[in-house]
């Protein structure tokens, strides 16, 4: 790769104030590579008069604003996401996005309803809902990222998303339930299958979608998470029995491993001991997820390619990443959610600074794809049921 | 929607036009008087001519904290412009985005923010404790009683299949006295319920966990009591003041009302987390579990009320109830209401599904001074 220039490096406070209209990039010679770096000008105090309205406005409506609420912190992200001068638009439509909840709901309410009263019949429709929902969670997925693709604007173009019906169920079906049956083995597999299939359906205008990567660089992130689970695990249990014994051998002075079971756990320093493991295992566990969480995102935007002639460039480190998720979820839990607003900004800030776009052409040279109607039931189906995409 | 001739002067805003077919940016003004004119502007080999909508063919999308604001136009085309002033002209004279407008400024103002926030613990708060327990009553009284008594059976058939009661060891003799007892209660009571009694043993060897000394009502008028407490109680009266107490269980239909209560609770946390199935949901588990316990303690309040107008009419006193509530708390036979005394609300008092026991034999004190 020849040195990256940036010829058009991008002025971010006169994009925050959007005065006007940013300058074209100059064009650049054939197969000299631009370099547009990525930024995210959101506000945690700003964000978080938002959220919190938008909160508000959902519990006095008994959750009708959802939707609204929904698009509208998404709009703040997508908003203030911005690459080459222009940001990003999330351009849902909340009323869609109403009636996959309603519709969502109603299934939902039928299966909670039959699980808490129990009426004569009551197993055929609750199993009847929750094989419907496993029958059809490929063809969910399928339509939740056809909905999010083609809500998102970047420079007046929508994003698409084209992957097959048969390609979910492979992805999302087949390549699940091997990497159950393998016990794990196959689950970096798996990963990768879904990468490959959320990006190569992926649009630009009419510019395609193109995943560089290979199961390789997924089997490396799941080993390494699976190395720093056992490596961590193995550190708190000998901590754990170091201290046990410590301990022990402070109350009684000498280690006293004789005692009765049922004493044991009597002992002060036990039930500490007991605490502080089962925090350990936890901090562990979010260690672990958060890793793979960044590590995946970073291979991803690596080898992401549109149209042949654009590729993402992601420098941020993944132990930071880490570090950041990590810190993000334990300020959530001790501010009981107050503290989500400045985590997400945190997140984004952090993640889009160390991005950039590659490109051998202007920004300004794609062309649109044809126009889709999508409808929002995915999209409501894998928001209520917390199903993760994996971005 | 015909705008009506403008009073308005004429607006001109700069931005970013795209024409939705490619993602090249024009440099370009928006003129907006009656109708709307768009010049792209500055050198542009290759840029559209000028183009014309009728100023109602604009489309402002709703305006975003720290954000230039973004016009879709007719044919797929989009203007982005920084100035904010003149899209909320916009806004204001073709009559858009008057909600979500609201909602900004809103969003805009420290104040008005937490003012909100305020206003929603008072919503909570209110929604919480008359709103939700209103529902779930109006929901519980429009019931139909055939369903009610399919709930009985179906209760019945799974306590006595599950060993948590066995078949009364009273003689049949005292069995049919107390029926005859209860029935009288039972016409006292009314509502078109079919009310029977079942007297169960509630402490069978190999039950999961003894029930003991109890009396519970089924929302159809079916009650169960068990062995345990008849042997608890001094007199026939004492149990007769317990089982009006649930026979105002069944006519205030308190079971039924508890279980859409605790279906509400869990739609309220499902709308306010915003996931179904998210960890959110199981935090929101215990406050719940709170709340419902609010609810069973005023519900019981209630049906000692109803118990006490029943011992007042009958015997003139609420004195058995009051004996029989102390022994039960004490389980100790020889004891009666003096053996308690009244304290300040204990500091568990969240957790408990029923009021304190002194102090609901303090309130049938109440009851029966009140009606002298």
């Amino acid at each position: 790769m020849s040195a990256p220039t940036d010829p058009t490096p991008v002025d971010l406070t006169k994009a925050r104030t959007a005065s006007g209209p940013a300058p074209e990039p100059v064009a650049a010679p054939p197969a000299q590579i631009q370099v547009f770096p990525a930024a995210f000008t959101g506000q945690a105090g700003e964000y978080f008069r938002l959220w919190l309205v938008n909160l508000v406005l959902s519990v006095v409506t008994l959750g009708l604003y959802l939707p609204w609420a929904r698009v509208r912190n998404r709009q703040y992200f997508y908003g203030h996401t911005w690459v080459d001068g222009h940001n990003f638009e999330y351009a849902a439509n909340p009323w869609a996005l109403l009636r996959g909840y309603l519709l969502v709901g109603v299934f939902f309410g039928t299966y909670s309803a039959a699980m808490q009263f129990q009426f004569s019949g009551w197993e055929w429709v609750a199993g009847g809902v929750a094989l419907l929902f496993g029958l059809l969670y490929p063809w969910m997925v399928r339509q939740s990222l056809r909905f999010l693709a083609r809500s998102t604007v970047h420079r007046g173009l929508n994003f698409g998303f084209g992957g097959s019906v048969g390609g979910a169920y492979m992805a999302y079906g087949v390549a699940n339930v091997a990497a159950v049956v393998s016990f794990g083995l196959a689950l970096p597999l798996a990963w990768y299958a879904q990468r490959d299939y959320q990006v190569r359906g992926l649009r630009y205008g009419a510019a395609p979608g193109r995943f560089r990567g290979g199961p390789g660089g997924l089997y490396l992130i799941g080993l390494t998470a699976l190395g720093l689970t056992v490596g961590g695990g193995l550190l708190i249990g000998v901590l754990g029995a170091l201290a046990a014994v410590l301990i022990g051998a402070a109350q009684t002075g000498g280690p006293d491993l004789s005692g009765d079971f049922d004493d044991l756990f009597s002992q002060p320093g036990v039930l500490v001991g007991a605490i502080a493991a089962y925090l350990g295992v936890l901090a562990l566990y979010g260690v672990a997820w958060q890793y793979v969480r960044a590590a995946t995102l970073r291979y991803v935007l690596n080898h992401l390619e549109l149209g042949g002639v654009v590729r993402a460039r992601a420098t941020f480190s993944t132990a930071r990443l880490v570090w950041i998720g990590v810190g993000n979820a334990a300020a959530q839990v001790v501010s009981l959610g107050l503290l989500t607003p400045w985590a997400a900004v945190r997140r984004a800030r952090y993640v889009a600074a160390h991005t950039q776009v590659l490109s051998l052409v202007s920004l300004g040279t794609f062309q649109a794809g044809q126009a889709t109607r999508e409808s929002a039931l995915g999209e409501a189906a894998t928001e209520l049921l917390d199903i993760n995409l994996g971005f | 929607m015909p705008l009506p001739p403008s009073p308005h002067a004429p607006l001109t805003l700069t931005g970013t036009y795209f024409d939705g077919q490619s993602s090249r940016a024009w440099p370009a003004t928006l003129e907006i008087g009656t109708g709307a004119a768009l010049t792209v502007t500055g050198p542009a080999a290759g840029a559209p001519g000028p183009l014309h909508w009728p100023a109602t063919a604009l489309r402002a999308e709703p305006a975003l904290p720290g954000l230039r604001r973004v016009i879709r136009l007719p044919g797929g085309g989009r203007f982005e412009t920084g100035a904010v002033a003149g899209v909320r002209a916009l806004e204001t004279r073709t009559r858009q985005n008057r909600v979500l407008g609201g909602v900004r400024r809103l969003e805009g103002s420290w104040p008005l923010t937490l003012g909100a926030t305020a206003a929603l613990g008072l919503f909570v708060w209110g929604f919480l404790t008359y709103g939700l327990p209103a529902l779930a009553r109006a929901a519980a009284a429009a019931t139909p009683v055939t369903v009610l008594d399919t709930f009985d059976r179906e209760s019945i058939q799974l306590l006595d299949t599950d060993d948590f009661l066995a078949p009364s060891r009273l003689s049949a003799a005292r069995q049919a006295e107390l029926k005859r007892e209860f029935a009288r209660v039972g016409d006292w009571a009314g509502g078109g319920y079919r009310y029977r009694l079942l007297l169960r043993d509630g402490e069978p060897s190999g039950a999961p966990f003894a029930l003991g000394a109890n009396a519970f009502a089924l929302p159809g008028g079916t009650v169960v009591m068990t062995d345990q407490l008849v042997a608890l109680a001094r007199s026939d009266r004492e149990l007769m003041g317990v089982l009006a107490h649930e026979t105002g269980h069944v006519t205030g239909r308190h079971g039924l009302a508890g279980v859409y209560q605790g279906l509400g609770l869990a739609l309220l946390g499902t709308a306010v987390t915003g996931d179904l199935v998210g960890a959110a949901t199981f935090a929101a588990a215990v406050p719940s579990a709170l709340l419902q316990n609010g609810y069973s303690r005023r519900a019981e309040t209630e049906a000692d009320e109803r118990a006490g107008a029943y011992l007042l009419r009958a015997y003139g006193t609420t004195r058995p109830l009051r004996d029989i509530l102390a022994r039960l708390e004490t389980e100790d036979r020889a004891a009666d209401e003096t053996s308690l005394k009244a304290e300040d609300p204990a500091p568990d008092d969240l957790l408990r599904t029923h009021p304190d026991t002194a102090q609901r034999i303090k309130h049938l004190r109440e009851i029966e001074r009140a009606a002298r």
